[in-house]
């Protein structure tokens, strides 16, 4: 013989329901707000004067257009300029002969700039910003 | 004659201090995000092999019509070196994260000298990109 279990009812109190739901509400929001950044992080030492032109020319150097990347002289696509500075900066031991020269043209959209400091970054380059006002800044 | 008064004694309910301390967490945590430059119209560049960038304690954005904002504050890149070493002051090595929010139109003439900006204030430079999705091989 089967016994039948009392069924037991349990309500929420709905006076609460409406503070659950509005708590519920700020929870999300709060959580959509604070979402993680993604990014590059490069490290800034403080800008620098320009130094001898004779010591700069010893620097790999590099040009960045809409269209093309320059090194020292010959105009790459991406995935050539990539194989030819990592050759480039294998040969180099000492630290500051790993300074790579980046000199953008004005119109060089923010993509393609930061491609090429990407590309820089994994070979192992110390990024050195040339500016028109004459200013030289060093990314490592 | 004296009469006595009755002693009032309010409690509160003890059910309710993990609700209180639930919305008040909430709240300090929205007051915490001071840097909110959520306003700033912007599209982030997009780039492949990116990292989760930690805390900033500045955050300069270049938005859709190239203007330069700090802290969502707008702000001529001129004055952007004079104004992050004040909130850089004190901060020590490897803790001075600047994020770079650079709409991705944006060209050389702009970002570079917010980025030589950044740079002289002694900032450690974070751009803040989208990560990549690589389609996969045939």
């Amino acid at each position: 013989m089967k016994l039948k279990r009392g069924k037991m009812l349990i309500d929420p109190p709905a006076s609460a329901s409406s503070d659950i739901a509005f708590i519920l509400i700020i929870f999300f929001l709060v959580c959509a707000a604070v979402q993680p950044e993604t990014g590059l992080s490069q490290v800034l030492p403080k800008t620098e004067e320009e130094k001898e032109q004779q010591e700069q020319s010893k620097n790999i150097e590099v040009s960045i257009t809409p269209t093309s990347i320059v090194l020292d002289g010959s105009p790459l696509q991406l995935p050539e300029f990539t194989q030819r500075l990592n050759a480039a900066l294998q040969k180099k031991t000492r630290e500051t002969d790993r300074v790579v020269v980046v000199k953008s043209a004005p119109n060089t959209p923010y993509p393609i700039w930061i491609r090429v400091s990407q590309v820089i970054e994994q070979a192992g380059g110390i990024l050195t910003l040339e500016l028109e006002s004459k200013r030289t800044i060093t990314v490592e | 004659m004296k009469l006595p008064r009755k002693k009032l004694t309010a409690s509160v309910p003890a059910f309710a201090m993990g609700d209180i301390g639930f919305l008040l967490l909430i709240f300090f945590v929205i007051l915490a995000r001071a840097q909110d430059d959520s306003h700033i119209q912007w599209q982030p560049a997009k780039l492949a092999d990116i990292k989760m960038a930690a805390a900033p304690l500045a955050s300069v954005a270049i938005d859709s019509g190239y203007k330069t904002y700090l802290d969502g504050k707008k702000i001529s890149p001129d004055e952007l070196s004079a104004a992050l070493t004040k909130v850089l002051v004190g901060a020590p090595s490897g803790q001075r994260n600047v994020f770079l929010k650079v709409h991705k139109e944006a060209q050389a003439s702009h970002f570079e000298p917010v980025i030589a900006a950044i740079s002289q204030a002694g900032g450690d430079l974070v751009h803040i990109l989208e990560p990549e999705e690589i389609s996969p091989k045939r």
